[in-house]
């Protein structure tokens, strides 16, 4: 029809054009839009909500516009823009039934991964480099110098490699770090096994022991860490002093993190008082928690989803 | 094709039940097909098209609202981005930026709005484009005035 006659006139008339028109947003909806999904016009059927923006469709109805986005992309998506305010979101939350919710990554087709799966390892590791973003205040230096003085070192951990493949994929933001985790647990490995020989450790003192795991760990991981080496250097150690599986570590620390984050909270007196960060946090260690215990429940949409939304809104209201 | 029936006997209730909401905006189903729909729209004042009924055609995909509906000018209109003959209409929304969240009432709004703010540099509409472009606004308008006088207003007798 006409459109194909001058289809490159109106390309570039888009261009130019779509920085002065309305989006979408501020002309369509009508009476009774709150209720309906804006796709079908309908009341909804298996609520969906994306996740930047929380603007809500039908689950049908928003994978079909997701399908006909990238059928119009050579590239596979990683993300998909509002229909209706054009924010980029990379996943839908659906299936909600108060307690447990799915997440259907963009991505999700092109890398073939279980939902589940996906979901937990991205909260479990969100909460990680959270983490690892906020001050290390261990005050347990006791317990480290135990630690070695008393060669506790020399009881294996067997959560260890496990736990370094965690903390190196939310480091690095990259699920396929195996090589690394190999390397990396083989040098402490092979460091806890030359401990074992009692002439090698009787000559050197206490500190240079654990100055020698230090350097030879930092070395090793700087290549993949960068400049978060010496912090995940301090955390390794401080687990292996734990001597916790990773599910009893996780609650540990999560408590260190809270403190922390108070901690910061009086410093900078930026955070909101009235809704305790650590309700927030707590949210991704139960998600955490099942993800190590193996089992398939997901929990914590319902406050994790509150809490986002009234964070949004407080920010509308300063 | 069943999802765009729905959608749009939804849009149909819609217009039915908020007939005044909009007076610049008159949206009309064919009686046989959910797919073509009528509409008439004011010229906005302030604009050469004051005064005038521009009458659109709109033709629906199946696949409606995943893809925008075609729709172009029936009444003649001198505007650099409609097509002078076949009143195509070169609007962002209706090609690589439309949203399923538009509707048929909002797409005539967005129609309006570019009555009233022309882009002079993606013309359809050459002649008129480069009266705009090279400044002679006056031109521009007496041009539009005198179509829209011709074409979309009551002939007197």
């Amino acid at each position: 029809m006409a459109a194909a006659a001058s289809s490159s006139a109106a390309a570039s008339a888009s261009s130019s054009g779509s920085g002065r028109r309305n989006p979408a947003a501020t002309a369509a909806g009508s009476a009774d839009a709150a209720c309906a999904c804006p796709i079908c016009l309908e009341a909804f059927k298996d609520e969906a909500y994306l996740d930047t923006c929380l603007h809500s469709f039908c689950y049908k109805c928003i994978c079909q516009w997701v399908k006909i986005v990238a059928s119009k992309h050579e590239e596979p998506l990683s993300s998909v823009r509002c229909p209706l305010c054009k924010t980029v979101n990379v996943s839908i939350i659906h299936a909600f039934d108060g307690e447990t919710f799915q997440r259907h990554y963009i991505t999700q087709d092109l890398a073939k991964r279980s939902v589940l799966i996906s979901l937990h390892l991205l909260d479990a590791h969100e909460l990680i480099s959270q983490f690892y973003n906020t001050k290390d205040i261990s005050d347990n230096m006791s317990s480290v110098q135990q630690y070695w003085k008393q060669r506790k070192y020399l009881r294996k951990n067997m959560w260890l490699e496990t736990w370094l493949r965690r903390e190196i994929q939310a480091l690095t933001q990259d699920e396929n770090v195996e090589a690394i985790v190999h390397h990396i647990h083989g040098v402490i490995e092979s460091f806890m096994k030359r401990q074992e020989k009692p002439h090698a450790s009787k000559k050197i003192s206490l500190e240079n022991t654990r100055e020698e795991f230090k350097s030879l760990l930092s070395d090793a991981a700087r290549p993949f860490l960068l400049g978060r080496t010496s912090r995940f250097v301090a955390e390794v150690e401080l687990f292996l002093v734990s001597q916790m599986n990773i599910d009893a570590y996780s609650r540990v620390r999560v408590k260190r993190f809270k403190e922390s984050a108070s901690h910061l909270r009086r410093e900078q007196d930026a955070l909101p008082q009235d809704q305790p960060l650590e309700d927030h946090y707590l949210y991704f260690l139960s998600d955490q928690i099942d993800c190590v215990g193996g089992n398939g429940r997901t929990q914590g949409l319902p406050k994790y989803l509150r809490t986002r939304k009234t964070s949004i809104q407080r920010l509308d209201s300063n | 094709m069943q999802a765009s029936r729905a959608r749009l006997f939804k849009e149909y209730k819609e217009v039915q039940r908020e007939k005044s909401a909009d007076p610049d905006i008159q949206l009309i189903c064919d009686d046989s097909n959910i797919f073509k729909w009528t509409a008439l729209i004011k010229g906005p004042s302030e604009t050469p098209f004051e005064g005038g009924v521009f009458q659109l055609a709109f033709s629906i995909p199946e696949q409606y609202p995943l893809l925008p509906p075609q729709v172009r000018f029936m009444t003649k209109i001198f505007h650099p981005n409609v097509h002078f003959k076949t009143g195509e209409i070169c609007l962002d929304i209706l090609k690589n930026a439309w949203s399923p969240a538009w509707t048929l009432q909002s797409v005539c709004r967005a129609i309006i709005a570019l009555m009233a703010h022309p882009e002079a540099d993606s013309p359809l509409n050459c002649d008129s484009g480069n009266l705009l472009r090279s400044g002679d606004i006056r031109g521009y308008q007496s041009m539009a005035r005198m179509y829209t006088r011709l074409a979309a207003m009551p002939k007197k007798d």
